[in-house]
């Protein structure tokens, strides 16, 4: 049998490491990394709505993820053809 | 009692969490200049509203969630949109500059000719269109748009002419007065809850899956600069 808390408590762990990634982590001078660091965070925070049972919530978390991880990245790669310092 | 006995010891680690969480985000904000690490940064603190919304419990943790979610959606939209267009206003004033032609999300057309490549998006995506009139509501939507999504994704990757989605804002409109009405009813006469809450739902479902409208737009505005 495997404990929920478990669960929870790793999730919570995998957030805010992700988070002091995204913010202090090594290269997140380049802002996909950066984008790719937010991921473990989000990774955490699924796994907390799991063990509430939010399943709505799960499934609304992981597809606005996906559409911003797009968004984000559109945006990086318009800026970065221009030229512009990001 | 509303909450089930295992979960009690779970809800204030998850608000300590989503503060520490929180912290570390805004003291990001706070000490970087671009604007780009900023919008993406702001991601974090989103998921420390969800850490603290969720930790309210019961069904209203999941009706809070929902539109703090969209919410954040539509904001990082915007906020990319307005970046870009002030670096291209930019450019277009420095009399040096040389602004290339901008590419998409997808730098290359994927051209595999592979049967299962043209029929396997359209059968998915209708399943899960289906799937998602029957489930109705705010989930419907999402599962709705991600078909039309699937749909549209799959066939600017093969090179091929997306679907038009220019009627969608009209269907947008459409939804809200479904809304207000099945409300209205919801209120005037209590006796047809039912026929209210199907019209609130269909409303929703519409309103969600028609968001997709504005990925569309943006996938139109890719492929005209093309």
């Amino acid at each position: 049998m495997i404990s929920v808390s478990l669960f929870f408590y790793f999730g919570i762990f995998l957030a805010i490491v992700g988070s002091i990634a995204t913010a202090w982590g090594p290269g997140v001078s380049d802002p996909v990394v950066r984008t790719f660091n937010t991921e473990i965070a989000a990774i955490g925070v699924c796994l907390v709505l799991l063990c509430y049972n939010h399943v709505l919530a799960l499934l609304t978390l992981l597809a606005t993820t996906v559409i911003i991880t797009l968004i984000l990245f559109r945006a990086i790669i318009r800026l970065e053809e221009m030229g512009a310092d990001v | 009692m509303f909450v089930p006995q295992a979960f009690i010891s779970m809800y204030l680690p998850a608000v300590y969490a989503g503060l520490i969480v929180g912290f570390i985000g805004t003291m990001a904000i706070a000490i970087n200049r671009r604007e780009l690490h900023i919008l993406i940064l702001t991601d974090i603190v989103g998921l420390a509203m969800i850490f603290v919304v969720s930790a309210v419990g019961t069904d209203l943790a999941e009706a809070l969630i929902l539109p703090g979610l969209v919410v954040e959606l539509a904001e990082t939209l915007a906020i990319s949109e307005i970046l870009i267009t002030r670096e291209m206003r930019k450019i277009e004033q420095d009399p040096r500059a040389n602004l290339t032609k901008s590419s998409s999300i997808f730098p290359q057309a994927f051209s595999l000719d592979m049967e299962i490549m043209t029929t396997a998006p359209n059968f998915i995506a209708l399943v899960l269109i289906g799937y998602g009139i029957f489930l109705t509501g705010f989930t419907g939507g999402a599962v709705a748009g991600g078909g039309i999504v699937l749909y549209a994704l799959s066939k600017k990757a093969r090179g091929l002419p997306v679907l038009m989605l220019d009627g969608i804002a009209g269907v947008s409109g459409i939804s809200w007065c479904l809304w207000i009405i099945g409300f209205l009813l919801f209120f005037v006469t209590p006796q047809y809850w039912l026929l209210s809450l199907f019209l609130a739902a269909c409303g929703l479902l519409l309103k969600v899956a028609s968001k997709v409208g504005l990925i569309g737009l943006l996938m139109r505005e890719d492929i005209d600069n093309e």
